[in-house]
């Protein structure tokens, strides 16, 4: 395992992008952070920039006007990092599918700029934490 | 003043109309007025300021032959809703004189209705992009009936048209005057992306501008093209945290629509779920606005308080978020007798904890000195930028759907509205904080006398017309205009979210501000998307770049300072 594996695999320091989603992936994002499920006990951690991120944490189907932020934060997360779909939208863009606004899913807009990303996927509508955290604990482990 | 002599007082202006239908729909304190769009101008500032009427909404209409900009009041004392029908029947260069320069809470939707439908509007101050994308062409309207298929992306050069004055002094081509604070538009702790630009003049906010669409999805238009059953699963969707109120705004309207009486026991289950999301939605702001002025414990106490809540739904519904509960003629999923005892133990539980935490918010003289006086919004203001909910509430308008137009079973409960008239920070705090002590009493009610019957009737079609529902999210009154056709599906569906029109208050709440108390009033009204992440102050002179970090940091600074002087 190189180094940079290694250091991605313990304590992952997470930045959260909203690319259009309903807020409830987004507040159930926070609920990890908060008593019930404290995620920061194995180190997970909400950052306030990309750049110190090891994950990035996208909820939501990508809007038009979110898809060029959503790249340039994808562009700004040190390498290697792992990207989370959270919810039904980010994997597929859910019920907004129909959409004329909806230039998504996340998957497609990173893989754009970068086809050999590191993409994981957790559905539901919301996803529960539990899932969350199920879902972060697997694809670690799978690197 | 009650119907009768509101209908006479509308009839003052009836030159100008081509009807005026009262009782609309059959249904009682509905009034429908329509005219010709030369005369609108002239009967919404009569209705606006001479009724006075509280401006709602406007939604805009393509119809076969002509469009139609639909203006909707409410007249809160007797909770009559007044839809006035505007008729553009030139089809080729549709125009229509804006209301926005005495009604500046129209400013944004009239901008909205530009963008969707190609509608103009005469004497708009500021006819900039609001709701689609930057790349988005010039002259494709999404909502008009000829627009492509609606997963189907338009083609055409991109608009060149400014959405922001500027962006980053990377792009910038002329030299600003005044140093600008970028806002957004992406953020941790909070919802949906923002992007806010803040004018300064070294501390003190002088100029705010704000830029929407990232969180645009065209709701409206995917809803016209699902059945009308299947259309509340999608509108629980347009925000998580009002997953409740927007399904049961749209299920009003398609059943004052339908003349559908759902049975009683639906409207108290109706009303539990309500209340239990108001709950949970007040709770989170509270520990949000903690988090805002360096009170984490305050973050952390609440979201904590806030997990019974959700368990409870989850039980009730089967999910924490997205209860998909409620459809026409009634509710999807009965709440068990076994469940009452629980409900009203967690209740009594919960009430005593938020007794304690009001308490000591309400004792700390910390946030007295932090909050009072802080992002004021006046009772003149509230009422031009037609606001609504808390944010209403605590400018000292007691307006609240639940009491003037009752639904659910809000009519047989006992409650009180809470106002309070400062309309600063302080005040929208105790106004959530006391809003969940009155929404821990409504529940326990309604538990309580939750009747025994079916919880939904058999709905077999939805007949041609239109009508409106409302209701009071956590964030203020949620507002539905559902037409329909005769057929399975909607034919236009309007959506209106209380942060629509509390959000542009910021140009009265903001402005004048220093910019360590702006983190706060932006997140006191409690809006729907993200705003306080990734704030970078561009200062011109010193060249000083802060982040979002740095000003949440000035924020709190003020706090311990504030602390600091009051122990001595």
């Amino acid at each position: 395992m190189s180094w940079k594996l290694w250091s991605l695999k313990k304590s992952p320091w997470v930045f959260h992008v909203n690319t259009g989603a309903c807020n409830n992936c987004d507040i159930e994002i926070v609920d990890l952070l908060t008593p019930k499920f404290d995620v920061e006990r194995f180190g997970i951690k909400l950052v306030g920039s990309p750049r110190h991120a090891d994950a990035l944490l996208v909820t939501g189907g990508v809007t038009a006007q979110a898809a060029p932020r959503l790249r340039e934060v994808y562009r700004q997360t040190p390498k290697p990092c792992v990207v989370f779909c959270i919810g039904a939208c980010a994997c597929d863009k859910g019920i907004f599918t129909t959409g004329y606004h909806m230039v998504g899913p996340v998957d497609k807009i990173i893989r754009e700029i970068d086809p050999t990303a590191i993409i994981a996927y957790v559905p539901g509508c919301p996803p529960k934490p539990e899932a969350m955290i199920s879902g972060i604990v697997q694809a670690l482990s799978a690197l | 003043m009650d119907q009768e002599e509101l209908n006479k007082k509308l009839s003052e202006i009836k030159d100008k109309l081509i009807s005026i239908e009262s009782a609309a729909g059959g249904v009682d304190n509905r009034v429908c007025l329509s005219c010709e769009a030369e005369n609108a101008y002239a009967v919404n500032k009569f209705l606006f300021e001479d009724v006075p009427l509280r401006f709602v909404i406007a939604t805009g209409i393509d119809s076969d032959d002509c469009f139609e900009v639909l203006y909707h009041y409410a007249y809160d004392e007797i909770g009559c809703m007044i839809t006035l029908k505007a008729f553009i029947r030139d089809r080729e260069n549709p125009t229509i004189e804006s209301i926005a320069l005495f009604l500046p809470g129209a400013e944004w939707i009239e901008r909205e209705i530009h963008d969707i439908l190609g509608i103009g509007f005469k004497n708009h101050p500021d006819m900039r992009r609001l709701i689609l994308a930057d790349d988005w062409p010039e002259g494709v309207y999404p909502l008009r009936k000829d627009a492509k298929k609606p997963a189907e992306r338009p083609d055409g050069e991109p608009s060149t048209r400014p959405t922001v004055q500027t962006q980053s002094p990377a792009r910038r081509t002329v030299p600003l005057a005044k140093p600008i604070v970028v806002v957004g538009p992406f953020h941790p702790l909070q919802e949906e992306m923002e992007f806010f630009q803040l004018t300064v003049d070294g501390e003190i906010v002088t100029d705010i501008d704000m830029r929407i669409s990232y969180n645009h999805r065209g709701i409206e238009k995917i809803s016209e093209s699902l059945q009308f059953d299947q259309v509340p699963f999608l509108v629980s969707r347009i925000c998580g945290i009002c997953s409740a109120s927007h399904p049961l705004a749209y299920v009003q309207a398609v059943e004052e629509l339908a003349s559908i009486t759902p049975p009683e026991r639906a409207l108290y289950v109706r009303t539990i779920i309500n209340e239990l999301e108001r709950i949970h939605s007040h709770i989170l702001w509270v520990g949000l606005a903690g988090h805002f002025i360096g009170y984490d414990t305050v973050f952390m106490w609440a979201w904590k308080y806030r997990e019974p809540v959700l368990d409870l739904l989850e039980e009730i519904t089967g999910n924490r978020n997205n209860y998909g509960n409620v459809k026409v003629g009634g509710c999807r999923e009965d709440i068990p007798n076994e469940l009452k005892p629980k409900i009203l133990k967690e209740m009594d539980k919960l009430e005593k904890k938020m007794n304690m935490l009001t308490k000591a918010v309400l004792d700390d003289p910390v946030l007295h000195a932090r909050l009072k006086g802080v992002g004021v919004l006046s009772k003149e203001d509230a009422i031009k930028y037609a606001v609504t909910g808390p944010t209403a509430r605590a400018s000292g308008i007691a307006i609240d759907v639940r009491r003037d137009d009752p639904y659910a079973a809000y009519a047989d409960l006992d409650w009180n509205v809470i106002t309070q008239p400062e309309g600063d920070v302080f005040a929208k705090a105790v106004v959530r904080l006391l809003e969940v002590l009155e929404a821990i009493k409504i529940v326990k009610q309604a538990v309580k006398k939750l009747p025994d019957g079916p919880v939904a009737v058999e709905v077999r079609e939805i007949p041609p017309g239109e009508a409106v529902g409302h209701s009071e999210a956590p964030r203020g009154e949620t507002f539905h205009y559902v037409r329909s056709d005769g057929g399975n599906r909607p034919v236009r569906h309007k959506v209106r979210a209380p942060s629509f029109v509390n959000v542009p208050s910021f140009r009265a709440s903001c402005i004048g501000e220093h910019i360590a108390d702006v983190t706060i009033t932006l997140a006191a009204v409690d809006p729907c998307y993200s705003c306080t992440e990734r704030l970078a102050v561009v200062d011109q002179r010193s060249n000083v770049i802060h982040d979002y970090e740095a000003l949440l940091r000035l924020s709190r600074d003020k706090t311990a300072q504030l602390k600091k002087e009051i122990k001595n």
